[in-house]
């Protein structure tokens, strides 16, 4: 192993080319080596998601309400989110180029959510809306005649599917960039989550969720704050 | 025998400087002093040079009213860095 301290002790000898490559190869590894997250923000996205999932679960299983909308908490979840990046923003030592990429994958697969949700609230009534101005409304038909058609509200079917898809597309981005292997183990749950729930009533599709939130952020995220932990201990 | 080698990169603490810079986007003096060993002085020292030679790029901020000194790699600097590896390989090669 390449003793850099005991190099630098004797630095009037001069290297020689093996020193040289020895030493160019131990800084880089040293650098790449430098990089631990906190797992702060990852533990608290899958945490906020998987409760949501789980209770919209729930109350659909069971007929009850919270009284609120429980994805709310993820709304709510910005703000110490906001809160943890200027944080770690400010203790940062090493700024790497890869870092930047995988920010901007979060900040977009952020929009993008957000377009997602705008776009299952907006839809049904918009199509409702231009199905009307042509003189349309869509209605359920009885196969065996036992009930009159009823008008129904425009859906979109198995709309959380496309939720899951999002969810796996910056996870698997940041397992590979980042070479973490739970976390592309995570995104591959993740898309077979999103193959099951095409298939399922859309309640499960919530479980579904839960388990993807769980495999993508929850154990990657206590995985990551034991890591960083340790390495915090190593370095006092 | 090293006459190729470029001087300013031939030496520990600079080129240990500089493999570190190499990979990041850019470092804070503290995370290149950790990583590198070397006392504050010395550090300083060889960080000047770097940057005299146009490899590095040096900006000083104050972050929470302590100054913070940061590191970046120039275009130049990864020339030169580039150059040195290639002649290093060159000379290994001809001693193989």
């Amino acid at each position: 192993m390449f003793n850099f301290t005991q190099i630098i002790m004797e630095k009037l000898k001069p290297m020689t080319e093996q020193e040289s490559l020895q030493l160019i190869s131990s800084m880089i590894q040293k650098a790449k080596a430098s990089y631990h997250d906190k797992g702060i923000s990852t533990l608290l996205w899958g945490t906020v998601v998987t409760i949501a999932s789980v209770t919209s679960f729930l109350e659909r299983q069971y007929n009850f309400d919270i009284g609120f909308d429980i994805w709310l908490l993820v709304l709510f979840a910005i703000v110490p989110q906001i809160i943890i990046s200027i944080k770690e923003k400010k203790s940062t030592k090493v700024k790497k180029f890869e870092d930047e990429v995988i920010d901007i994958v979060w900040m977009v697969y952020g929009i993008s959510i957000f377009c997602l949700v705008f776009y299952q609230n907006v839809i049904p009534q918009a199509t409702q809306n231009l199905l009307k101005q042509d003189g349309w409304e869509l209605s359920k038909h009885f196969i065996n005649n036992t009930q009159p058609n009823q008008v129904i509200k425009p859906f979109i079917p198995s709309v959380f599917s496309l939720f899951l898809v999002l969810y796996a597309l910056p996870t698997l981005v940041t397992g590979i960039v980042k070479k973490f292997k739970p976390m592309i183990i995570g995104a591959i749950i993740c898309y077979l989550a999103f193959i099951v729930s095409c298939f399922t009533a859309s309640k499960y599709d919530m479980i579904c969720g839960a388990i993807a939130a769980i495999s993508c952020w929850l154990i990657p995220g206590i995985i990551l704050r034991k890591r960083y932990l340790k390495s915090k201990l190593l370095n006092v | 025998m090293f006459n190729d080698l470029d001087p300013i990169l031939h030496s520990q603490l600079r080129l240990a400087i500089m493999s570190l810079l190499i990979g990041v986007k850019e470092a804070d003096f503290t995370f290149i002093k950790e990583k590198t060993n070397a006392t504050a002085g010395n550090l300083s020292v060889q960080v000047n040079k770097l940057k005299d030679a146009g490899y590095i790029d040096v900006q000083k901020k104050f972050k929470d009213n302590y100054p913070l000194t940061t590191c970046k790699i120039t275009k130049q600097g990864i020339d030169a860095f580039e150059l040195y590896v290639k002649n290093l390989q060159v000379y290994l090669q001809a001693k193989q």
